[in-house]
């Protein structure tokens, strides 16, 4: 787990001090671009994530998992 | 000339607070959107030396994915998706040595699988003054399978909405019924059950890149094992940990936004694994958008891998030669071209995914029969109303 959580927390921590820069409201108009997304194509991230979850051995990512099934 | 300022001023904090980069936004959102994607999965057949006898077809699967995502009232948003899958082909059945000492594998059946999946899911959210909470639920069937879940989730905005803290929570309940059990000497019945949960930190960094940083934890208990292999037992509890790290930014001399993912993965069948992804959402003027993509994924064994089925060992000892749970590695490619038509976008995806021991970021020890390469077309249409 300490494998897992030290990248995590080396990340966190690093947003943090970057978090001291101040964007202003009006300042935002290229982060609120659609292509900024986290996700830009829901559709898309959801069969890309149920395909790899299908084929590869990991799972999980930036949002709670869905239901399992039977691919094999 | 006040006014008009102030008119401006409005509507760039009202851009701000709907930022996509940042959170799923304070708001529900303006208008509804149907969207609908069709696909084509084509897995590569093996090749003869791979499985010396019988099939070499593998999974032949298409994809409709529906989705409707709508405000109701001034408070709440609705989001309904539905699934369908149409599958035929083959999986690995066991393996065995060939005539060379090479691991050869056998495919499932002469005349294959043949499978649907159909799925719901329901789900609704109330957006807050600095947040939002919402909840889902879903049921998923196929001939074989059955899973009803359901998920929580919640997230804060701080620090002039620079800063958004999130957390989920999902369960799922599988049953899983094999085809042809007392023909097969399968199981008949068994379940499992899943338990995710997932923390995520999202930090604007400056007025053009935004960072965000999840970790997630899922616990699996119950039947892990694969009921279609003639010989395979895995543990019955799993402990799954990812930590992933999203970074996007926008390049404006190339009216472009860059992303890249990293995830770092380990469970305690003993697989490790790495994946960093990429794309390039390029604006072709204001209509057109491409987008090609790249991802490399590399995992370790787990340990109770064998690439060779051991039929002389007892029954309960765990063994396993399913290729996901052996050591490899994976790189795909794609190519997304957006169209946006007024309230209409259409969206062509291609995708080409190849597996492969040699790709591994490390030595791999047991290389595996089997492991996957396939061809991925899509189609989709989104409509705003």
């Amino acid at each position: 787990m300490s494998r897992v959580l030290k990248p995590f927390l080396i990340i966190l921590a690093l947003a943090n001090v970057a978090a001291c820069t101040q964007v202003q409201p009006w300042q935002r108009g290229y982060l609120a671009k659609e292509e900024m997304a986290w996700k830009t194509d829901p559709l898309e991230s959801a069969l890309n994530d149920h395909i790899f979850f299908s084929k590869e051995a990991s799972s999980g990512g930036s949002s709670a998992a869905g239901g399992g099934c039977g691919c094999n | 000339m006040k006014a008009k300022t102030s008119h401006s001023l409005i509507a760039l904090s009202t851009t701000a607070l709907a930022l996509p980069g940042i959170a799923i936004a304070d708001a529900p959102p303006v208008a509804s959107t149907l969207s609908y994607k069709i696909s084509n999965y084509k897995e590569d057949d093996l090749r003869r030396e791979e499985s010396p006898f019988g099939e070499l077809e593998r999974y032949d699967i298409d994809v409709h994915q529906f989705q409707l995502i709508a405000p109701v009232g001034r408070d709440f948003s609705l989001q309904i998706d539905a699934n369908y899958e149409d599958l035929s082909g083959a999986s690995p059945w066991f393996t065995t040595l060939g005539p060379d000492g090479s691991p050869i594998v056998n495919l499932s059946g002469a005349s294959g699988i043949q499978d649907r999946r159909a799925e719901l899911s329901i789900g609704s959210r109330y957006y807050l003054e600095n947040g939002s909470i919402g909840g889902n639920i879903g049921y998923s069937e196929e001939d074989d399978y059955r899973a009803t879940y359901g998920g929580l989730s919640a997230e804060r905005n701080f620090n002039n909405d620079l800063t958004t803290f999130s957390v989920g929570l999902s369960y799922s309940a599988d049953d899983i019924f094999p085809v042809d059990a007392e023909i097969f000497n399968r199981v008949v019945s068994e379940n499992k059950t899943s338990t995710s949960a997932v923390v995520n930190v999202s930090q604007v960094l400056n007025q053009v890149s935004t960072i965000q940083v999840a970790l997630s934890v899922t616990e699996q208990a119950g039947f892990l094992t694969d009921p279609y292999k003639l010989r395979d037992n895995r543990p019955d509890e799993k402990t799954q940990v990812a930590v992933t790290s999203s970074y996007r930014r926008f390049i404006r001399w190339a009216d472009a936004a860059w992303h890249i993912n990293y995830r770092y993965y380990d469970d305690d069948f003993g697989v490790s694994s790495q994946t960093i992804d990429m794309s390039w959402h390029q604006n072709l003027g204001r209509s057109f958008q491409l987008i090609p993509t790249l991802r490399y994924y590399s995992q370790t064994a787990a340990n109770f891998f064998t690439n060779v089925d051991d039929f002389t060992r007892p029954d309960t000892d765990f063994q396993s030669s399913d290729y996901r749970l052996s050591a490899f590695g994976a790189f795909s490619g794609g190519l997304s071209l957006k169209a946006d038509l007024g309230g209409w976008r259409t969206t062509l995806t291609l995708e080409r995914y190849i597996a492969d021991e040699k790709y591994a970021a490390h030595e791999v020890e047991l290389p595996s029969t089997a492991l996957v390469r396939y061809f991925r077309v899509s189609a989709g249409v989104d409509f705003s109303f």
